[in-house]
């Protein structure tokens, strides 16, 4: 499988988006030169990588790997600064609250230039042959911050801001420059909310899908007869129902998501203490075979 | 510290805050079933966008006004008082409330109309300084009018920030009543003596982004904060009562976590940012917690095969780990607790809940923590 350069990393809160998103770096730089960029103001998916960078400014992980802080903020105070040209208006501009009625007056700026932020790294990834992972907010969250430039183009039928809008569009529905990849754990829920993910980021957003990563999978220690044969046992019967349950849910939901043209990818759960370096470094081999082969 | 105990019959009104993906709406499914359970008369309320709670409760996912659920022999014997017990669910339209109160406080049917067909609002209006989350606390009012009515239990939407929710009320009046407002509703030109340096600055970005962008957003933002005028009273008793039911002595703020380190972090957070604000927690609900593991001495007596033993050993050691981990947080968050705050586990039922009696299973096994 080609990847795109941008690989944009979202799912339901709670199915391990940062982990993935770093674990995934960490994978591809092996490959690559690789740059984790946080959207979340925890920085939790660079945390996981033991640094926390402030800014756009880059912070080295590895020789490989680097990781970004991406705020909508910064993005709304470089692109005041690129129109009040005077620095020192501008600055006590952005200091204002009076300004930040306006901009809430401005709904999905912020949003829509942090697309645009989106789209210049793409372009410098291109020409360093660099991926960009992207640990980006929960799907609710995610699929707005997506929908922004379609919004924009609803409300500026003409102009720059259209014409930008144009080359984000173009950008984000590239398969070659932009996929989504989408997270998820062995429950229902969470495997209703990544097929219906997927299903609004492909078919009405046009944004290409590249996987759904099955987080926290057990494999099945237990066969069926051995299931029968413990059940006098209790609370131990009941602990490895539900391992077996978590890894057969994972199991069907395979096919649902074949059948909507998406390829999955489980990852095991991993029954560790804590989830440090190792875990990761594990997870993002089996990320990395299946994405990349081996 | 000796963790305060929290008794739902003491409480008018319960808010679950919290951030995505720890089972919120679960956990508020779960208070309202047990509510009903002990004999209150009790609605619940989803923000949520995805109609999960609705999903759980059974009920249609268009149920903007409050809809009974079948709580059947969940409900206590039908005497004395504890014939008040029932459980109404509804879900929040946002965009529909907003239009009904717009309707409410506009002087007239041309100014409502010039706010409902604006471009802004109609495109944009779920994204306007948390339109969404006002709405909540004016439905919230609503109901809490309901003399019949013991109990509400609100399920709000997923936040980054605690307090974006219970503030909305503020800055969407502070938004309304700005001088930025002011400002971009007066004629161009006309003040610009009495402005200061910042304003002719903000409005000269305006200006100069619609001049880049062809937008015309300007004259939009400006007719549409033009449309409000003089309804900033209605909105602004309202939202004064809001707050004043977030500060009652029989509100409850409750802040919904899972045990996983990341988020008991964001959780603390939560609470950081409303003490600041003065809103006092009241609890803490970690969500999903492991039950208490079987003990390995058990599989030594029994009839089993030993490869089936040794799977069992492994599969305990391997839940142990996990256990550890969870413990690791758990006793994180119990150090750093607002004094007065309970902390209340709600054990991991093995399944995903999916009924009304998984809900009130949980609701009825909320234990202190």
């Amino acid at each position: 499988m080609t990847l795109p350069r941008v690989l944009f990393v979202t799912g339901k809160g709670g199915t391990g988006k940062s982990t993935v998103a770093a674990a995934l770096a960490l994978a591809l730089s092996r490959r690559r030169p690789t740059t984790l960029g946080d959207l979340d103001r925890r920085m939790s998916a660079a945390a996981l990588l033991g640094t926390i960078p402030q800014d756009s400014t880059a912070v080295k992980v590895t020789d490989q790997l680097d990781v970004i802080a991406l705020t909508p903020r910064a993005e709304l105070e470089a692109f005041i600064e690129r129109i009040v040209p005077i620095r020192a208006i501008s600055r006590r501009m952005l200091r204002s609250r009076t300004f930040g009625y306006v901009t809430a007056a401005l709904p999905g700026l912020e949003a829509f230039l942090l697309l645009e932020k989106l789209r210049i790294l793409a372009g410098t990834a291109a020409l360093e042959d660099r991926y960009l992972v992207i640990d980006a907010p929960a799907s609710g969250s995610a699929i707005e911050l997506l929908s922004v430039s379609s919004g924009v183009k609803g409300i500026a039928p003409a102009g720059t801001l259209n014409r930008l809008a144009d080359s984000i569009d173009g950008f984000l529905s590239d398969p070659t420059r932009f996929g989504v990849v989408i997270t998820m754990t062995p429950e229902d829920l969470a495997v209703r909310e990544a097929l219906e993910t997927a299903a609004i980021i492909r078919d009405r957003l046009g944004i290409a899908t590249v996987a759904a990563i099955m987080n926290c999978v057990p494999d099945s220690l237990f066969d069926t007869s051995e299931l029968a044969a413990m059940s006098p046992l209790g609370a131990h019967a009941q602990l490895a129902i539900r391992r077996n349950a978590a890894h057969e849910q994972a199991s069907l939901a395979t096919p649902r998501f074949k059948n909507a043209g998406l390829p999955t990818i489980n990852l095991p759960m991993m029954f560790t203490p804590s989830i440090g370096r190792t875990e990761l470094e594990k997870l993002g081999r089996v990320m990395k075979a299946e994405l990349l082969g081996r | 510290m000796k963790p305060k105990q929290f008794d739902l019959r003491t409480q008018k009104l319960v808010i679950c805050l919290g951030p995505g993906g720890v089972g919120k709406t679960t956990i508020s499914a779960a208070l309202a079933v047990h509510g009903a359970a002990i004999g209150c008369a009790v609605d619940v309320m989803t923000v949520d966008p995805a109609p999960r709670l609705l999903d759980a409760l059974g009920l249609a996912p268009d149920s903007s006004e409050p809809v009974e659920v079948e709580l059947d022999d969940l409900l206590p014997s039908r005497r004395g008082d504890a014939n008040r017990a029932r459980l109404r669910a509804l879900r929040l339209d946002p965009k529909r409330t907003f239009d009904s109160i717009v309707g409410r406080y506009a002087k007239s049917n041309a100014a409502r109309d010039a706010i409902l067909e604006n471009r802004i609002y109609r495109n944009l209006s779920g994204a306007l300084a948390g339109v969404a989350d006002y709405m909540a606390m004016e439905k919230l009012l609503e109901l809490a009018a309901n003399p019949d009515t013991d109990l509400i239990v609100l399920d709000t939407p997923p936040a980054t920030e605690a307090i974006d929710f219970l503030d909305a009320p503020r800055r969407l009046l502070e938004l309304l009543n700005s001088r930025a407002i002011n400002l971009l509703s007066a004629p161009g030109g006309l003040f610009k003596s009495q402005l200061k340096m910042m304003d002719v600055a903000a409005r000269a970005v305006l200006a100069a982004f619609d001049r880049v962008t062809g937008l015309k957003l300007l004259s939009d933002v400006q007719s549409f904060v033009r449309s409000f005028d003089g309804m900033y009273e209605g909105f602004s008793a309202r939202a004064a009562r809001a707050q004043d039911k977030l500060r009652a002595s029989d509100t409850a703020i409750v802040i919904v976590t899972t045990a996983e380190s990341s988020r008991i972090a964001q959780a603390r957070e939560f609470i950081d940012a409303l003490e600041s604000a003065g809103l006092h927690v009241s609890a803490m609900v970690v969500n999903r917690v492991l039950a208490d593991l079987p003990d390995a001495a058990e599989l030594v007596s029994a009839d089993i095969s030993p490869s089936l033993r040794r799977k069992l050993r492994k599969n305990l050691t391997d839940y142990a780990a996990l256990k550890t981990r969870e413990q690791a947080s758990l006793s994180a968050l119990r150090d750093s607790l607002p004094a007065g705050a309970a902390l209340i586990v709600a054990h991991d039922l093995g399944r995903e809940p999916r009924t009304i009696a998984d809900l009130a299973e949980i609701g009825r096994n909320l234990r202190a923590g």
